[in-house]
């Protein structure tokens, strides 16, 4: 289960990007998003294709990981992309199938297209973020892009407080569950040998010893917090201290001059040829 | 003490030779550590109480071992002296202060907990964010923290671990861990609440040593619950719970003698001391050994005697 758990793992190879201070990386990110919802046409499609390459190959991460990244979106995929087929009904335009009374026009097969690559590069590139940074760096970055927060009387240190607490135990519930399944398997009831139906039963009498166990932990590790002097609330020092430096500067920098590009192309509708 | 005997790779080693030759430690044995006076607890108010009525004080520096069979109230109590449960009948003092409300903050610093699930106690995502978790929160700054994790890393003997997440550790390491967290915070009263259950043999070896030199060091008073016989064996004094009474409080070498109270507490004496008492009805005279090497040195001069 936890193998093919590609979210959230950090593949450290060391490289420029891995020691960007987390707050640079997630408001590149949001850049990011701005920027594929900008990309309109083929050009400005390729102009994004490029960058995100460039960026994941200063990742030193193998793209393998990124497309792996995307893989479980693919039903989603598939559905937005049959969907946009259907919708576009475009009596003008041209048809690229027909099935009895329904056409496929090609408006429709490039929006279809286009979504799903939108998609798949929001995904993939995203993937950087957690595949070059720690939990525990992300969480920290968390606060600190969350800081505004505090004017509303959000608390940012608790938001991250349950985070890291989630992301320390989450692979130990994970676990807990896969000793449950093989003991419900070593008395005969294999999960996996089961029709799905029944497969469903067997999850549910799987939820309550899971559930029962993260009661347990969670009694366990508030003992464990307030014995050590813990309080909500209470001040506290930081061990961990963000730095910004300049190549956190220059990798948002990156982002900005991709999205004012974008503007830009999107603005003078660069190369009509291009377009949809 | 503590400080030269754990640095190094061979901390373990004659932490019972060393107390020999040094009979000097704990001397400052003045105000007592912990004071209970008439403490009784119940979860509801209707059930049965689960502490009925303890009194017993805890003089500083003293390792006592608390024993009882399971569910007779032992985690209980030390989560009562640490505040984790709401406050009962009777007072507590630690340190001479008593625990109100208002004085909990205070009284979580000069005790230290290490609980029986090593996996359950591990707050944070590697074993340096474990240490500071404790650290973070008594507001030191960074340059103090950083001495704390080097240090007590390195007594604990986990100093190369310091980046690791807690899956990558075994269960003997997540309680150094443990241990560390605790130690760092440097906590003068530290209550082992069966800490060694769900360790092997080995692990549990190291960690009674640990709790040897943490003993010898004079700094720590160390309660510590335990159904081990060699844990027992080596504290100083025994305090006996059944069914929320405190039964008997007396030193191990007493305990192991009196074979009723021993199937009370569901205590089992080490073997070298079953040895002796067997030994003792066939009319053979061997004072009472602190461990097997000491037996088997009262033993084989008898062979001569031949």
């Amino acid at each position: 289960m936890s193998e093919k758990l590609l979210i959230g793992r950090t593949i450290d190879t060391g490289s420029w990007v891995h020691r960007i201070d987390p707050r640079a990386k997630m408001v590149a990110m949001m850049l990011y998003v701005v920027i594929i919802i900008l990309s309109n046409t083929w050009l400005e499609m390729a102009c994004v294709a490029g960058f995100s390459f460039a960026i994941i190959a200063l990742t030193r991460i193998h793209i393998k990981y990124f497309i792996r990244a995307a893989k479980p979106l693919w039903v989603l995929m598939l559905f937005i992309f049959i969907v946009q087929c259907i919708k576009v009904d475009d009596k003008n335009g041209a048809i690229l199938l027909s099935i009895g009374s329904w056409n496929l026009y090609v408006e429709g097969f490039k929006l279809g297209l286009f979504s799903v690559l939108r998609m798949v590069f929001l995904v993939s590139f995203t993937a950087i973020l957690t595949f070059t940074t720690t939990p525990g760096r992300l969480n920290q970055g968390l606060e600190g892009v969350l800081k505004p927060l505090k004017a509303i009387r959000v608390s940012p240190d608790r938001f991250t407080l349950m985070v890291s607490i989630a992301l320390r135990f989450i692979p130990s519930i994970l676990e807990e569950a896969q000793i449950i399944l093989k003991a419900q398997a070593s008395r005969g009831a294999d999960v996996r040998e089961l029709p799905w139906k029944e497969k469903g039963k067997m999850l549910v009498s799987l939820l309550v010893p899971v559930t029962v166990g993260a009661f347990r932990r969670a009694e366990d590790l508030v003992h464990s917090m307030e014995s050590r002097g813990f309080r909500m609330g209470e001040p506290r020092t930081k061990y961990h201290r963000l730095v910004w430096r300049s190549r956190d500067t220059i990798f948002i920098g990156f982002f900005i001059v991709m999205l004012i590009a974008m503007v830009w192309m999107s603005g003078y509708g660069t190369g009509e040829l291009w377009t949809l | 003490m503590f400080q030269r005997e754990l640095i190094g790779p061979h901390y373990t080693s004659n932490a019972f030779e060393e107390s020999v030759r040094n009979p000097s430690v704990n001397s400052s044995k003045c105000s007592p550590a912990i004071e209970l006076v008439g403490v009784s607890y119940g979860y509801a108010k209707k059930d049965l109480p689960v502490i009925n009525d303890i009194t017993f004080s805890i003089p500083q520096g003293q390792w006592v071992a608390l024993v009882g069979a399971n569910g007779c109230g032992k985690s209980t109590l030390v989560k009562l002296m640490n505040a984790l449960l709401p406050k009962g009948e009777g007072t507590i003092k630690v340190k001479g202060l008593e625990l109100q409300s208002d004085t909990i903050g205070e009284i979580r610093k000069t005790i230290g907990m290490v609980f029986q699930n090593p996996d359950n106690q591990f707050i944070g995502a590697t074993v340096e964010d474990d240490i500071v978790f404790g650290l973070e929160g008594q507001c030191l700054s960074i340059e103090v923290m950083e001495e704390r994790v080097k240090s007590y890393a390195a007594k604990l003997g986990i100093a190369d671990l310091l980046d690791k997440h807690p899956s990558e550790l075994s269960g003997g390491q997540k309680q150094r861990v443990a241990i560390a967290s605790i130690l760092s915070m440097e906590p003068e009263v530290v209550i082992f609440d069966e800490a060694s259950s769900m360790l092997d043999e080995k692990t549990r070896n190291d960690l009674l040593n640990i709790l040897s030199d943490m003993h010898k060091s004079g700094r720590y008073t160390i309660i510590s619950i335990t159904h081990d016989a060699q844990e027992i064996a080596a504290s100083e004094r025994v305090l006996v719970l059944q069914e929320g009474k405190l039964i008997a409080d007396r030193t191990p070498t007493e305990l192991f003698q009196d074979e009723k109270i021993l199937e009370m507490s569901h205590v089992i004496a080490p073997f070298a001391f079953q040895l002796t008492t067997e030994l003792h009805k066939y009319g053979l005279d061997i004072s009472i050994p602190n461990c097997e090497k000491e037996l088997t040195e009262a033993l084989w001069p008898l062979h001569l005697r031949k």
